[in-house]
């Protein structure tokens, strides 16, 4: 299957000057389209670091990471947000929605900087929302909503500029079970109906459980790959 | 861009009471430059008036050599033909002609250098509403023959009163010495104090039989309709009369003009100082903002808003807390320049006195500057681009990556 996530032997290294910290060292990962993929690890093992290359939001220290055959090793950073813009979905750990926006204009935002038309956004906010199951919740403000709904409006976010793959940072840390488990709910409905690439870097075992593969950092390498049939799966 | 605008409008509510005292400031700003331009318009209104109505008249016509030595003998040529050209002018609503000659004023109590003003008692008071300006005694028009008007200041120098006689001597058309006694019919007061204290009005017949030139005039002092004629009047009777010396007030008070002339650039240089503090107050308020919201910006450039459009929010936020003062500002200057148009304010007893030094009256009567409320706002925009630079290249540097672990 074609690679949507190609990183080649990547290296980011702290402290080159003194005692260098290899963050992450010569790390091989190739992910797939449509996989739902953890990255697991104790704090420090690298998991963010990882996650921030992928996202072209840090630039590596020596490899090459390619995105859907585009490399991203050498952009710079104007072109990479033109590139996040238009290719990577990101969800938060502390939901981090506009707080001086609604709901529908915290999605709307993101189709709104790729110029999108407003039919076309209409259309695909009231289609996110419906699947996020937030539809009466569309015009309340962040602090409006509860941790779970605002997580869950900022899963719509990621998705709402139809990225490559969507890149999710602890999503499940600062929520309930209740609230957890519904916010898997959706990106695994995400992923099974609109074949939507989810990477987490998590320790919640909620998350782990879900997911089809799972990547162990330790120290900034892989330590195991190991692809597993998702609890929610066979349930 | 619609919810770029939308953002910034919001943003700048997150923390009111900072906002707000931007606001204020803004407002008060605006306010003090506005009443500034407003005081000095009005006074430049009413000192370029009383220059006009008072002393200069808007044109004044004099032989061409008259005001090299203000010589008797350099009169104005072929005035009955002057005096009919100026009656057909439809431009010229007012002149009045004067005998002048530097001369010398004794009492008992000493001697002054003065400028006697032959006039014509009513079309002076026509024309430079001298009646109105008689604070003790009566006007030339009712008195007997070597009457005499003094200014209050000289009076008051001389310990003159209305009812003393004083003695004038200058020379006449044959440069021989002439004395003569008039006696003072009243005490004039001007908004010129200077003006007062070295002009002394007598009738016009009375000082040309003195002079041994029965209807000699050096002086014609025109009023027209309007300001604006000024320069069309010049310059038909430029080519009307090609040997006589005309000027218009700007010539014949230049101190005057450079006053006016200069109040726009201080007023500019008020407005500009004003703006340069409140700009350092908005950078401060947007730099705190930027730095409260590291983590959200570093999302949205995470998220894909590049620098132009980061820029135009932070822009966005900065005009908008300078905007929003300014309706404020106007119109409290607005209404406050109004009411001082109408009611005045005064000096003080003491400075009145010496505002009248000057030529400006004890009263201000402001007048609001609308032409300037353009360029004002144009002004507040450039500041709050300019202010807003340093706090957006403080967000442009954002690392999206750093932003978000704040």
């Amino acid at each position: 299957m074609k690679a949507i996530i190609d990183a080649h032997q990547i290296s980011k290294i702290y402290n080159k000057d003194t005692i260098p910290v290899y963050a992450i060292n010569q790390v091989h990962l190739h992910i797939e389209k449509g996989e739902f993929t953890a990255l697991v690890g104790p704090s420090g093992s690298g998991k963010t670091t990882l996650l921030n290359l992928i996202g072209g939001l840090d630039h590596t220290d020596s490899g090459s990471i390619e995105i859907n055959g585009e490399n991203i090793t050498h952009m710079s950073a104007g072109a990479l947000i033109d590139f996040r813009l238009r290719n990577i979905g990101f969800v938060f750990q502390s939901y981090n929605l506009i707080p001086v926006l609604t709901a529908r204009e915290n999605v709307e935002f993101i189709m709104q900087l790729q110029g999108l038309e407003k039919k076309d956004m209409e259309a695909r906010v009231e289609l996110l929302f419906a699947q996020i199951g937030l539809k009466d919740k569309m015009d309340s403000r962040p602090s409006q909503l509860s941790g779970g709904q605002q997580q869950r409006v900022a899963v719509a976010r990621a998705l709402a500029s139809r990225p490559q793959f969507v890149l999710a940072d602890e999503p499940t840390a600062n929520l309930d079970s209740a609230s957890a488990n519904n916010l898997l709910d959706i990106m695994w409905k995400l992923n099974q109906e609109e074949q939507m690439t989810f990477i987490f870097s998590t320790h919640d075992q909620r998350v782990i459980d879900r997911a089809q593969r799972v990547i162990t950092l330790v120290d900034g390498k892989i330590v195991s790959d190991t692809k597993q049939v998702p609890i929610s799966h066979v349930e | 861009m619609k919810l770029l605008v939308r953002m910034a409008w919001r943003n700048i509510w997150r923390n009111k009471a900072r906002s707000f005292v931007i606001m204020v400031s803004v407002a008060l700003g605006i306010f003090a430059g506005l009443m500034v331009m407003a005081l000095y318009k009005g006074m430049m209104r009413d000192r370029i008036k009383s220059l006009i109505y008072q002393e200069t008249g808007h044109i004044q016509m004099h032989h061409a050599s008259f005001k090299e030595d203000y010589e008797i003998r350099y009169a104005i040529p072929n005035l009955h033909y002057v005096n009919n050209l100026l009656m057909k002018n439809r431009n010229v609503k007012k002149f009045t002609f004067r005998s002048v000659c530097q001369a010398m004023l004794a009492t008992t109590n000493g001697s002054a250098g003065i400028q006697i003003n032959g006039i014509d008692p009513f079309q002076e008071n026509e024309c430079s509403e001298l009646n109105k300006k008689i604070i003790d005694g009566k006007t030339l028009t009712n008195t007997k023959k070597f009457g005499l008007l003094i200014g209050q200041k000289l009076s008051k120098k001389m310990k003159i009163f209305v009812g003393d006689k004083v003695v004038l001597t200058f020379t006449d058309l044959q440069n021989e010495i002439v004395s003569a006694a008039f006696r003072v019919v009243g005490i004039v007061q001007t908004t010129n104090s200077a003006w007062e204290e070295r002009n002394v009005y007598v009738r016009r017949n009375d000082l040309n039989q003195l002079f041994g030139a029965p209807g000699m005039a050096h002086e014609v002092a025109i009023i027209l309709h309007s300001n604006d004629l000024i320069p069309i009047m010049m310059q038909q009777m430029n080519m009307q009369f090609p040997d006589i010396l005309l000027e218009d007030w700007k010539l014949l008070s230049p101190e005057t003009n450079l006053m006016v002339e200069t109040v726009d650039i201080t007023s500019y240089i008020i407005i500009g100082i004003i703006l340069i503090a409140l700009a350092f107050g908005i950078i401060n308020t947007m730099l705190m903002s930027i730095l409260e919201r590291t983590r959200e910006i570093g999302m949205m450039m995470a998220l894909g808003m590049n620098q132009l459009k980061l820029f135009i929010l932070v822009w966005l936020e900065t005009l908008f807390l300078t905007l929003s003062g300014l309706p404020f500002g106007v119109i409290f200057a607005f209404l406050l320049s109004n009411f001082v148009e109408k009611y005045g304010i005064t000096y003080g007893q003491g400075s009145e006195e010496m505002m009248r030094n000057f030529g400006f009256s004890g009263m201000i009567y402001t007048e609001f500057p609308y032409e300037k409320v353009g360029m004002i706002i144009l002004f507040v925009i450039s500041t709050a681009f300019i202010s807003c630079l340093y706090p957006a290249i403080r967000a442009l540097k954002l690392n999206p990556m750093e932003a978000l672990r704040k």
